[in-house]
């Protein structure tokens, strides 16, 4: 008798949260998916193979794998450098490496612009010599390394500063120079940092939009992006089009998402 | 000798952390550092393994000159305290990651990492990730992998602190024994002082950067050469004394100073100790004929029960008034206390119940060395009145003693200020006096200022003056150290920066001799060129002149037996307007005079040859007190 109404007492945060969410999350994520296969399968396949569709997925690919590759460099050796070294203005730099979260990326794209567009800072003195890193698949690149730096350094920084100095220090009186101790010692303590960032990376850089909005031109077959197609493909009216290309960048997404969280899990549990 | 460090020094932010030091470390010798948090030694260590560069000295291992070289080009295995093996490897992994780095083919690793398995006793564990071995084993995987390439040196920095008690002595028992089988020069550093023992060939105690001393671990124990080895190492009992005409005076009881004791000044303290278990305890008086020094009769005050032996604290009528350093005096403890143990026999406990009479008497002490002049230098109240405590300080830098600063304050309030005043003070003088206490008390600052001169047993006080002739707070100060606890005082009314040339006026009058003696250990110490100047009465008769000169005669003799430069000047009365003439033209940097003691009725007023001094000039004045 009185296990009952505690048992409905205690469902009644639980459903209301279902039902706020609903709304919120869950349902248009479902919209994206009804509408992607309203049509029939055919038409998604149809949808999915228009020459623009597949360059956008492509080069959204390419480039959130370039972004992944190069900040998982950088990100490490910033990383490595503001937690290893003392120097004067060390914190003002962590937070200034960090301000990409907080800036708004369309303001980031323009920032970009005015330094490398045709009339930018920089960009005005390269035009001259042929060279245009904006509108062009270079500048998509810049956008992303920018937008998606400190979720690499925020992955491994955290790492670096838990390992006690003594950990190289070991290293080095045992005979292994800077490199070794990075190379042997380091980096393998780094492995699950460097591994969740690069998805993060990854994830964050296949769906930038601001950013890319404003550096790409937003031009078929050189600088779309998946997320530029599907909007492009929304204005001009093509639902079906943009659908499918939203629905493979949805499901790319989740899958991203469960790996890391399946992999987050399972360090958990190994370090408990 | 495998490793010979030379005036080493390391400074953290103008500290130094380890201050000098020197030291030669045997061949296949286990040295234990022993020290307290914060005393150096790991810094010392650390500046071995070349992972800290030092400011100054050598660092030479295998008779290899590699102040200058990184670590990795040095040799050394290292263990740390908190293992610091690496998580991702294996056990095996980690031993052999030393010879992978130095290209060794994998059948000599795999054969190596076994060998060194076994002799951690680690044998078949060699597959297991740290996180799958406990923290004794972890810290034996370390000691492998420091071993693995056969080091030069073998640096342990308290290898076993994060250890159970257990553990650690299992530990210790295996690190002795690896360390005999493979014979490699070893440093272990640590705070534990049974560990030390156990383990040291040598043992160097460190403490503030200094170290201070270096020895078997027997000797350490029975013949320390300083105060703090004495204490810091096992129970004792250290009681001042002073040395009387060859002896020892402690309280009532006099001891003969022994011919090997070191050499100690007329007067001067004298610190003796004598282990608790050499304290012999007897119901009846000792027999006159055995060799037994007798302290007297004492009161059973305290009794605690430590397994197989009880530690006893007696109360010794004859020792009342004698200062003791060990045991530590309680806050508001009057009497001096003796440590003894006695076995836990059973049916025995009645005899050393609290409140037995017994008798004491000990069969060996040991004189540890003088310690140089001990002196309290109080600071003035506001920075621009801090001529006596830069003067106290430079004299303690070149007297090379204890020195305390201290600073009075005279409300709640003004705590805080007094303790920023003397930091100030403390932070300016770190290089040259990197043992400079400080204290600071609250109250009014006459009684204060008595009190820790009493409290500390110092044997001079600074004290600063201003120069106007009605200043009252002070005045009183000098006049009670003087004439209650018998205190030489120092009197710095300016600033004045070098000691040089002391002028030692003996008075007119009854020649006394502390003034002399006093004036001239400070003069030894300082280096300083001594003039004395005695003042003769006018028309003296023939007699007194006679007397006055031999009693020059024998100043001049007891500052040359020191070892101090001197010359004898004779004038006549009046002896004020001399004394001034003569401190004027020769520009001395201080005046030594001697004022009656206690005994004497003795007023410390204006018409008194040291007062008058004091208020007519402008130089540091030295008050010392005359007692024959």
């Amino acid at each position: 008798m009185n296990g009952k109404p505690r048992h409905v007492m205690g469902l009644l945060p639980i459903s209301l949260l279902l039902v706020v969410l609903s709304p919120l999350i869950l349902m248009p994520l479902a919209a994206i998916y009804i509408f992607a296969v309203g049509g029939g399968l055919d038409a998604f396949v149809r949808a999915l193979s228009n020459p623009d569709a597949q360059f956008a997925l492509r080069f959204s690919l390419l480039i959130a794998s370039a972004t992944a590759l190069i900040n998982a460099i950088l990100g490490t050796f910033a990383a490595y450098v503001l937690s290893k070294y003392r120097f004067r203005g060390r914190e003002a730099l962590t937070v200034i490496v960090n301000l990409p979260v907080a800036i708004p990326t369309v303001v980031v794209g323009t920032s970009l612009l005015l330094l490398w567009g045709p009339i930018g800072l920089l960009g005005q003195l390269l035009d001259p010599l042929g060279i245009q890193p904006m509108f062009a698949p270079m500048g998509v690149l810049l956008a992303h390394l920018f937008v998606t730096f400190p979720y690499m350094l925020g992955a491994i920084k955290p790492v670096l500063d838990e390992l006690e100095v003594t950990y190289e220090e070991a290293s080095y009186t045992i005979g292994a120079n800077r490199w070794q101790t990075f190379r042997f010692v380091l980096l393998p303590a780094l492995r699950g940092g460097l591994f969740s960032g690069t998805l993060l990376t990854f994830a964050h850089s296949l769906g930038e939009f601001g950013a890319t909005v404003m550096v790409s031109g937003n031009l078929r077959l050189r600088t779309q992006t998946a997320p530029l197609y599907i909007f492009s493909q929304f204005e001009a009216g093509n639902l079906e089009a943009a659908n499918a290309v939203a629905a493979v960048l949805a499901t790319l997404s989740f899958v991203l998402f469960f790996g890391l969280l399946r992999f987050t899990q399972l360090r958990r549990e190994r370090t408990a | 000798m495998s490793i010979v460090l030379t005036e080493l020094t390391r400074r953290f932010d103008d500290v130094p952390v380890v201050n000098h030091i020197s030291l030669e470390i045997r061949d296949g010798e286990l040295f234990v550092l022993l020290g307290g948090s914060g005393s150096g030694k790991s810094t010392l260590l650390r500046l071995i393994a070349g992972l800290l560069e030092p400011d100054e000295g050598r660092i030479e291992l295998d008779g290899k000159d590699v102040t200058w070289l990184p670590p990795q080009a040095r040799g050394v295995g290292f263990v740390f305290q908190n293992y610091s093996i690496f998580r991702h490897m294996t056990a095996a992994q980690n031993i052999e990651f030393g010879l992978r780095i130095r290209g060794v083919p994998k059948a000599n690793r795999s054969q190596r990492v076994e060998e060194l398995l076994e002799l951690v006793g680690l044998s078949g564990l060699g597959a297991r990730y740290p996180d799958q071995l406990s923290g004794g084993q972890q810290q034996r995987v370390a000691l492998a992998r420091a071993l693995a390439y056969h080091p030069a040196v073998l640096l342990l920095d308290e290898p076993f602190g994060a250890l159970d008690v257990k553990i650690r002595v299992q530990m210790r028992q295996s690190l002795k024994e690896i360390q005999r089988r493979l014979k490699v020069t070893t440093i272990l550093v640590t705070h534990d002082q049974e560990e030390a023992f156990e383990l040291g060939d040598r043992v160097g105690v460190i403490e503030r950067g200094h170290l201070i001393e270096v020895g078997s671990p027997e000797a350490l124990y029975h013949y320390p050469r300083t105060e703090f080895v004495a204490t810091f190492i096992g129970g004792g009992n250290v009681l001042v004394g002073r040395a009387i005409a060859g002896q020892i005076q402690l309280g009532s009881v006099t001891l003969p100073l022994p011919a090997n004791a070191p050499r100690h000044d007329e007067g001067a303290p004298v610190r003796i100790l004598f282990r608790p278990e050499s304290v012999l305890l007897r119901a009846e008086p000792f027999d006159a004929r055995c060799d037994i020094h007798v302290l007297g009769q004492g009161q059973i005050r305290e009794r605690v029960f430590a397994g197989s032996l009880q530690r006893l604290r007696l109360e010794v009528e004859g020792l009342r008034g004698v200062r003791p350093v060990a045991p530590l005096p309680v806050y508001g403890q009057h009497t001096t206390l003796i440590e003894a143990v006695q076995p836990s026999e059973e049916g025995h406990l009645d005899c050393y119940a609290p409140g037995q009479r017994l008798w004491l008497g000990i069969q060996t002490y040991h004189v540890l060395e003088p310690t140089g002049l001990k002196i309290l230098i109080c600071a003035g109240e506001s920075p621009d009145m801090n001529a006596a405590a830069e003067y106290g300080c430079r004299l303690a830098q070149a007297a090379q003693g204890p020195a305390t600063l201290l600073a009075v304050a005279e409300s709640d309030s003004a705590i805080a200020l007094a303790r920023d005043r003397v930091e100030e003070l403390r932070q300016r003088w770190l290089v040259q006096l990197p043992r400079l206490e400080t204290r600071v008390r609250q109250g009014a600052i006459a009684d204060e200022i008595l009190l820790e001169a009493q409290e500390g047993h110092y044997e001079l006080v600074v004290l600063g003056r201003t120069p106007t002739p009605h200043q009252m707070d002070l005045e009183p100060v000098a006049r009670h150290l003087l004439e209650w606890i018998e205190l030489p005082v120092l009197l710095v009314p300016q600033p004045r920066s070098p000691i040089e040339r002391m002028l030692i006026c003996t008075a007119a009058g009854e020649p006394g001799k502390s003034d002399v003696l006093f004036g001239g250990r400070l003069a030894r110490r300082l280096g300083a060129f001594v003039t004395v100047l005695h003042v003769l009465r006018s028309q003296a008769p023939q007699e007194e002149r006679a007397r006055a000169e031999r009693h020059l005669r024998r100043a001049q003799a007891s500052l040359e037996a020191l070892g101090v430069r001197c010359q004898i000047k004779v004038k006549e009365e009046p002896a004020l307007q001399h004394i001034l003439s003569e401190a004027e033209s020769g520009d001395y940097d201080l005046i030594v005079i001697g004022a009656p003691g206690p005994r004497a009725p003795y007023q410390f007023r204006q018409s008194d040859m040291a007062t008058q001094i004091i208020t007519s000039t402008t130089r540091p004045v030295l008050v010392v007190p005359l007692v024959e």
